[in-house]
């Protein structure tokens, strides 16, 4: 992992200045939506600074983040769950710089399961290992392994479907 | 071992499909007012916990620690003894108490006794109860704060909490709870941890809805000072003062009027570019946690909060430290006598130093 700015007692506006774009991704890729994205986003690091959690390493702290994020996802997912997911016009006009192009690609991943987009999320945005994944998700390996395969099984069928036409 | 499933599981279409997700994550972004405002709430609250300490997180107690403990209050006698403690956790909870395993393995510094009294394993969550009891005197209450000064060593990867749990008036005893979160799947049963506290806070007094009368100086000396911390209340203000390393403040006088408490004294007050700053100082604060807020009431009642504090720090040459912290209220000059000035103070009583250190093993109940 790429060395942060700072040491374990890095105050909270470094650590959020760190962190932002990897929380905020997550959060993103977990909801498909930029206003929970938003939510979840502070509400992961004002739990942060509140739960002030002691951390033996800087990858252990980027682990802690990763996984408050999916659980605050779930949690605002099932607190706040929507008759039908947002519509992809609403957030590629929040996001003004998102390319249309990429909008295709974007509308596949929130096709898949809420669950399966998380693995996704930290395998292919990440690039952490699955054993990792594991940890951070509390699941089993051979779950991870079997998500990331459906997932990859599903994204295969959305691009032949596109092609097809 | 994760490259080779994924090419035999994936194929080509992998590559494709990472750099063009990689791509589109790249213009996702929080926005810049998003930042901002959750970096003023991370250290407004960052700031709260500073001066409050760790004993915030008793509210955060585990459901059946605070059962435990309401029972531990009820019942002085037996909580007296680690023994009772333990016998006590399975008159609460046969199911929870079976995870716990007895420790008993204390230190004796400077009349305080620190004693891990049990230590459970379930699953990758290890938790600790240990309590700190005063031999001697009363150096320990409800208002305990380890004060950061407490450290954790583990011979496995995690990250790990210490709370206070709860506290017998009766024994003088404080207990807290330790849960530590394994972070890899490691063994750790039979595993040591070392927990070390350097020195702790007790004596905690808080004096709320102090009146203070005060009066607008005829002149007002400022200065540039370095900003060592900033808490915004009013959203407007963050553009101005969000990435600002120096802010004016008032030149700091001896003392405007009498202590507001004992350690804590009000050094200033005037306007600053139309805006009312008050400011008050507290000495060696990294060894007494006394800390204040300042605010004002109109004629009706209403409380009016400052838009903005900042602290500064003045360094004496003898080693002591002065922290300056500075509340700005956006009240006109003409109405200032229209209100009056408030102050709710937190004030540290004793420090107890010494170095409290169990190494203890763990390992999994029935």
């Amino acid at each position: 992992m790429e060395q942060a700015p700072f040491d374990l007692n890095g105050s909270a506006e470094q650590v959020i200045g760190y962190y932002a774009n990897m929380v905020y991704r997550l959060a993103f890729a977990r909801t498909g939506s930029k206003y929970d994205a938003d939510d979840i986003f502070q509400e992961v690091f004002l739990r942060y600074v509140k739960k002030h959690p002691a951390f033996t390493s800087e990858e252990h702290r980027k682990a802690w983040l990763l996984r408050v994020t999916v659980n605050c996802s779930h949690k605002f997912y099932y607190a706040f769950r929507r008759k039908k997911e947002p519509e992809i016009t609403d957030t590629v006009q929040a996001f003004r710089s998102l390319r249309e192009d990429y909008a295709f690609l974007y509308e596949q991943l929130r096709r898949l399961p809420p669950k399966y987009r998380e693995v996704v999320h930290l395998f292919y945005y990440e690039d952490l290992p699955a054993e990792q994944i594991s940890h951070i998700l509390n699941r089993k390996h051979s779950t991870v392994r079997t998500q990331l395969t459906r997932a990859r099984a599903m994204l295969r069928e959305f691009l032949k479907e596109e092609n097809d036409g | 071992m994760d490259k080779r499933w994924e090419q035999e599981a994936y194929g080509d279409f992998t590559q494709t499909w990472k750099e063009s997700y990689k791509n589109l994550n790249s213009q996702i972004v929080p926005g810049d007012r998003l930042l901002r405002d959750t970096i003023t709430k991370a250290k407004r609250l960052e700031q709260k916990h500073a001066g409050k300490g760790r004993v915030l997180l008793y509210k955060t107690a585990a459901a059946a620690a605070t059962v435990c403990i309401c029972l531990y209050a009820a019942m002085p006698v037996l909580a007296s003894s680690s023994d009772s403690i333990y016998q006590m956790m399975y008159l609460v909870s046969p199911k929870i108490a079976q995870y716990f395993m007895p420790v008993q393995l204390s230190d004796v510094v400077n009349g305080i006794k620190m004693e891990v009294i049990s230590a459970s394993v379930r699953g990758k969550t290890v938790q600790v109860y240990l309590t700190m009891q005063d031999l001697e005197g009363d150096r320990i209450d409800e208002t305990i704060d380890l004060y950061d000064s407490y450290n954790i060593n583990l011979s496995f990867d995690g990250w790990c909490n210490c709370e206070l749990a709860g506290y017998d008036e009766s024994t003088k005893t404080a207990t807290f709870l330790i849960t530590i979160e394994q972070y890899e799947n490691q063994k750790i049963d039979g595993d040591k941890i070392t927990f070390t506290v350097g020195k702790f806070l007790s004596g905690k007094k808080t004096y709320e809805q102090v009146p203070i009368p005060v009066q607008l100086p005829a002149d007002t000396t400022v200065q540039e000072v370095e900003v060592n911390g900033l808490g915004i209340a009013d959203e407007k203000w963050m553009d101005a003062l969000d990435h600002t390393d120096h802010l004016t403040a008032l030149v700091p006088k001896a003392q405007v009027q009498q202590p507001l408490v004992d350690g804590i004294d009000l050094t200033g007050i005037g306007y600053i570019d139309g805006n009312l700053h008050i400011q008050m100082a507290v000495k060696d604060v990294l060894e007494n946690d006394n800390h204040g807020f300042f605010y004002f009431k109109d004629h009706t009642g209403n409380k009016i909060n400052s838009a903005y504090s900042f602290s500064f720090i003045d360094q004496a040459a003898q080693g002591t430290q002065t922290n300056y912290r500075n509340e700005v209220f956006e009240i006109d000059k003409e109405a200032f006598s229209e209100y009056e000035l408030f102050g709710d103070f937190v004030i540290t009583g004793n420090k107890t130093d010494g170095k409290w250190q169990v190494t203890f093993p763990v390992e999994k109940g029935e």
